[in-house]
């Protein structure tokens, strides 16, 4: 990624010579666009539209927001990586746009790093493993020992997802077989695990959750290291597995070299957005744990992350063009 | 009865000022951009949502479903208009519509969808209100094998809906099939047929496909023959349909509400295939099946009413598992989560005025629509008046707005101006485009559960006949193989002769 | 396709009975799907065939070019005894030369250019297709639907597209 690096270069070099004025002036003049790389209605769109509406609110400019779904991701941040620094573009990024897409996919369209500035990771959202309740288990341990003795099978959102990459650290970290079924999506993976075509899912915790509560699917472990708070009762799988750790999160980007004032205001803004009383109940109806860090944290989150997936990616030899 | 106390309680939440105006207006703004040229119920949607998010849960998703309806509604109107359809589900009434809005009776095809529409949403709603929990059992019996025989039934059904050679049908819906196919694999993310575009990843647009095989072709033929003389129709005809009219259309409503609403319930791709099986149901009852293709009134009438009652019926599912039909139904899952309820089985218990309110507003929806559309039919055709020349710089206008919209996805507009092009090529060629559609649009379902059903079945293709489910499913299929092959083999060995003789 | 639009049209000729000859429109036919099955078969062969239990992404694209290939064969072959003969007709060149690039151009612009000027000039480059479009009108018409889709889509309903774009100097 040459081109990229010397425009960033002389990106910098006119930031530094403009920070005086720059800082001057007020930040957001005008709207400033959001861009959620997955489709609309997705946990991502809906994240990013609560925070865009009351950080909006916060700078005193609409923030609009604009779905470019595909590729996993990739498009809409590749756009973002691509667009003018100038804090008027921002991307709701995710695990999969930030640590697992630029490991699984053998075209890097942007680098996860380089091309961007961090502003804010704003929520960490448990997935969950979850069987059929046909299927005769009720812990992580029995579901290990069945799987032992008998071929069993999962599904998944589909491959190279955050859940696909659950599954597959669960299974090396547990030392068994289990074929993998990747779905177009959340809502078709829970169908059939839900008729029992399917025994056992790896899904985000938002989607199952009324599935759980209804008894239509057993929670054998959350992947967090501590367990979610909307579900006190349900194990983490690290409690038989230690050093289990997954999770989807969400976090604020903007392009590389926008100058760090402006960081700074989208950050605080973030920051007020996250502690209002309405997001945090909103986000706790996705069984979100809100964490709204610092654009330092968020970078090296970002790094942790990537270090993390890397093995991971790397045994279950996952990989997209 | 129980699911009266249910209804009254729906009809109570649904009918207060406030959500009927919220159903009014969604029906309405749903209506009038879904009816721009070239913009379908997806971009419709894809642009209004934003709207509901403002509203409280009950409101925003009642507001939800009338755009939904409505830019379905919008979306068929243009298909009959203008040869434009914006879903898989007016491709199908494009066929016969719009050759009869070129015969001069577009008035009475867009009463018959209206009225076709709503019936079956009346049918559908109360199917809704008494049949959720058990039909969502059935829903869960539909494994990757249930589905790829359905599948292979709803392929062999789309043999149908050419009205010219079935060879070159057959080699349409193949060509179809690959087309489906461009994008990443679902199981192993290979990339194929992407030319190395990125943009290409997830598929191939289905708008982008459907505007320009249909819509732009059509323009372009259009335009091939304007030295000699006016383009378009302008004569109008009559607008409401005639006595005979109403007498045809009777039974392929009813018929289309059937296969629609049992055909809505399925989760994974059911809906899809409402509209053209009832195509292929009324074209075999039909009693001259000539005349479909060239502006049947059965042929808008059954499919019409099968889309409505499935769209209908595809509630179900999400109502009561909170598993999303299709992507519009995952955006109402997102606007309930967005509103802090969760989806599932639950929702009918724990919010009982949500849950039977929307059901209820589906049907208030309906009726407005069908109230707000019978005399906006008049100013629709008024529209055919319009010299060509004026409505297709229009219409290209609106198709780059409304296939941008999507999803930003410039790419999609380049697809456009390429399926323009296939779709005139088609044309000169005497190949259609409405089994190129399905194909398109089955392609990566038949693949996915074919595969998935085969890796669940350890590599046992027997998993298609030990199963009942997929069993009766095929030997369905090959019942309307031989239907559909042997009238075809005999009617053309017919043709052959009389031609010859004549 | 019909190209009168006021006859229903049957499609087949009922004058005078043609022999049995070949129909030039099929023979395309049949060679056009037989060379598309080719691009999609040979773009086929750097996919993974797979096996039955675990197909692999080449294993249903692989069947279908197949398929394609053959259908295309039959028409081809068939052609040569048909008995309906069907002009092209004229081809629209001028439509295809200023109709299909017109979407291709707002893709290409609408981000640089920003959505008014975009679409403004896309509506422009279309109109100019039909041989009765007068250039003042096509002006006055490209007015008008560029202020009703800036108007609807970008006020009216917020559509996040830049009106003017970094290209331009203001």
């Amino acid at each position: 990624m040459t081109a990229p690096f010397t425009r960033r270069v002389a990106l910098t070099l006119a930031a530094a010579v403009l920070t005086a004025t720059a800082a001057e002036a007020d930040f957001p003049e005008r709207t400033i666009t959001m861009v959620i790389p997955f489709a609309a209605g997705g946990s991502t769109d809906l994240v990013g539209r609560v925070v865009a509406e009351r950080m909006g609110r916060e700078l005193g400019q609409q923030i609009v927001v604009q779905n470019v779904g595909g590729g996993g991701g990739s498009l809409g941040a590749a756009q973002v990586a691509e667009a003018d620094p100038d804090g008027y573009t921002i991307l709701m990024g995710t695990v999969a746009t930030h640590a697992l897409n630029p490991l699984i996919l053998k075209q890097k369209p942007y680098d996860p790093v380089a091309d961007f500035a961090p502003v804010s990771l704003l929520v960490v959202v448990p997935n969950v493993l979850a069987v059929n309740p046909e299927l005769p288990v009720n812990t992580v341990q029995e579901l290990i020992d069945l799987a032992k003795t008998d071929p069993l099978a999962y599904a998944s959102s589909g491959n190279g997802t955050p859940l696909h990459l659950s599954g597959e650290l669960f299974k090396s970290m547990a030392g068994i077989e289990m074929t993998h079924i990747p779905y177009r999506g959340s809502g078709p993976a829970l169908t059939d695990v839900l008729g029992n075509q399917v025994p056992v899912i790896f899904d985000n915790l938002p989607s199952a959750s009324g599935h759980i509560n209804s008894g239509k699917l057993r929670a054998l472990g959350v992947t967090t290291a501590e367990r979610a708070p909307s579900f006190p009762d349900v194990p983490t799988i690290a409690e038989t597995l230690p050093g289990y750790e997954t999770y989807t999160w969400n976090a604020l980007f903007a392009p590389a070299g926008t100058p760090p004032e402006t960081i700074e205001l989208l950050n605080a803004a973030a920051k007020v957005a996250m502690a209002d009383p309405a997001v945090i109940d909103r986000m706790g109806t996705f069984s979100a744990t809100i964490v709204a860090s610092s654009p330092e944290e968020l970078g090296a989150h970002v790094q942790a992350e990537m270090t993390k997936w890397e093995p991971v990616v790397q045994e279950a030899d996952v990989s997209l063009d | 009865m129980d699911f009266m106390s249910n209804l009254a309680l729906g009809f109570s939440v649904a009918s207060t000022m406030e959500n009927l105006a919220f159903c009014l207006i969604g029906a309405l703004l749903g209506t009038l951009i879904g009816v721009l040229p070239g913009i379908g119920a997806t971009a419709t949607i894809a642009m209004l949502l934003p709207i509901t998010f403002q509203l409280e849960p009950v409101s925003s998703l009642i507001m939800l479903a009338g755009i939904y309806y409505g830019a379905q509604y919008g979306g068929s109107t243009t298909a009959i208009l203008i040869n434009m359809p914006g879903e898989s589900s007016s491709a199908v009434t494009a066929i016969d519509g719009y050759q009869m809005a070129r015969q001069g009776r577009a008035g009475a095809a867009l009463a018959v969808a209206a009225i076709g529409s709503f019936f079956a949403g009346t049918v559908a709603t109360f199917l809704v209100a008494i049949f959720a929990p058990p039909l969502t059992t059935i829903a869960l019996k539909f494994g990757s094998a249930e589905y790829f025989s359905l599948l292979v039934l709803g392929l062999i059904m789309s043999v149908a809906l050419a009205h010219g050679s079935v060879l070159k049908a057959l080699a349409m819906v193949v060509l179809g099939l690959l087309l489906g196919m461009v994008g990443n694999d679902v199981y192993e993310g290979t990339p194929r047929f992407t030319m190395g575009i990125t943009a290409f990843a997830d598929g191939l647009n289905f708008v982008a496909l459907a505007v320009g095989v249909f819509g732009i072709a059509e323009i372009l033929r259009n335009l091939e023959n304007e030295h000699d003389r006016a383009v378009v129709t302008s004569h109008v005809g009559r607008l409401w349909p005639s006595r005979t009219d109403f007498r045809a259309m009777i039974a392929p409503i009813l018929r289309g509400t059937g296969l629609g609403a049992v055909l809505g319930i399925l989760p994974g791709g059911g809906a899809i295939l409402a509209s053209f099986a009832s195509y292929t149901v009324e074209k075999r009852l039909s009693k001259n099946p000539k005349e479909f293709g060239h502006g049947a009134i059965a042929g808008v009438a059954g499919p019409e009413s099968a889309n409505n009652a499935g769209a209908q019926t595809s509630f179900i599912p999400l109502l009561t598992l909170g598993i999303p039909a299709n992507p519009v139904m995952a955006l109402m899952i997102g606007a309930m989560i967005i509103q802090g309820i969760v989806p599932g089985p639950n929702v009918a218990i724990e919010q009982p005025g949500l849950f039977w309110g929307v059901i209820a507003s589906m049907w208030i929806g309906n009726l407005m629509l069908v109230i707000l559309n019978l005399p906006l039919i008049g100013l629709w055709v008024k529209l055919l008046t319009v010299p060509y020349f004026i409505l297709f710089p229009i219409i290209m206008a609106m198709c780059a707005i409304g296939v941008y919209s999507v999803n930003s996805n410039i790419y999609d507009l380049y697809a456009v101006a390429f399926f323009g092009l296939l779709g005139y090529v088609m044309g000169k060629l005497r190949f259609e485009p409405a089994p190129l559609l399905l194909g398109f649009v089955l392609g990566p379902l038949l693949e996915e559960h074919l595969r998935r059903a085969m890796i669940l079945s350890r590599g046992d293709p027997m998993t298609f006949v030990t199963r009942p489910i997929s069993l009766t499913l095929l030997v369905l299929a090959c019942i309307v193989l031989v239907l559909v092959l042997v009238p075809a083999v005999r009617r053309n060995r017919a043709e052959v002769f009389t031609e010859s003789e004549v | 396709m019909p190209t009168d639009p006021k006859i229903p049209a049957p499609p087949a000729a009922d004058q005078t009975p043609p022999p049995p000859r070949s129909d030039k429109t099929d023979i395309v036919a049949g060679l056009l799907l037989m060379l598309t099955a080719g691009l999609f078969g040979w773009q086929t062969t750097g996919l993974n065939i797979g096996t039955t239990l675990r197909m692999g992404p080449g294993y249903f694209p692989a069947i279908l070019s197949g398929l394609l290939f053959l259908l295309g064969l039959v028409i081809f072959v068939k052609s040569f005894r048909s008995t309906t003969e069907e002009p092209i007709g004229r081809i629209a060149w001028r439509g295809m030369l200023l109709i299909l690039p017109a979407p291709v151009f707002f893709g290409l612009t609408v981000r640089g250019l920003g959505f008014v000027p975009s679409i403004f000039l896309a509506t422009l480059i279309a109109s100019m297709a039909s041989m009765r479009m007068k250039p003042l009108m096509a002006l006055v018409l490209s007015v008008i639907v560029t202020i009703f889709s800036a108007l609807v889509f970008s006020y009216a309903l917020g559509l996040p597209f830049r009106r003017f774009g970094p290209w331009l100097p203001f």
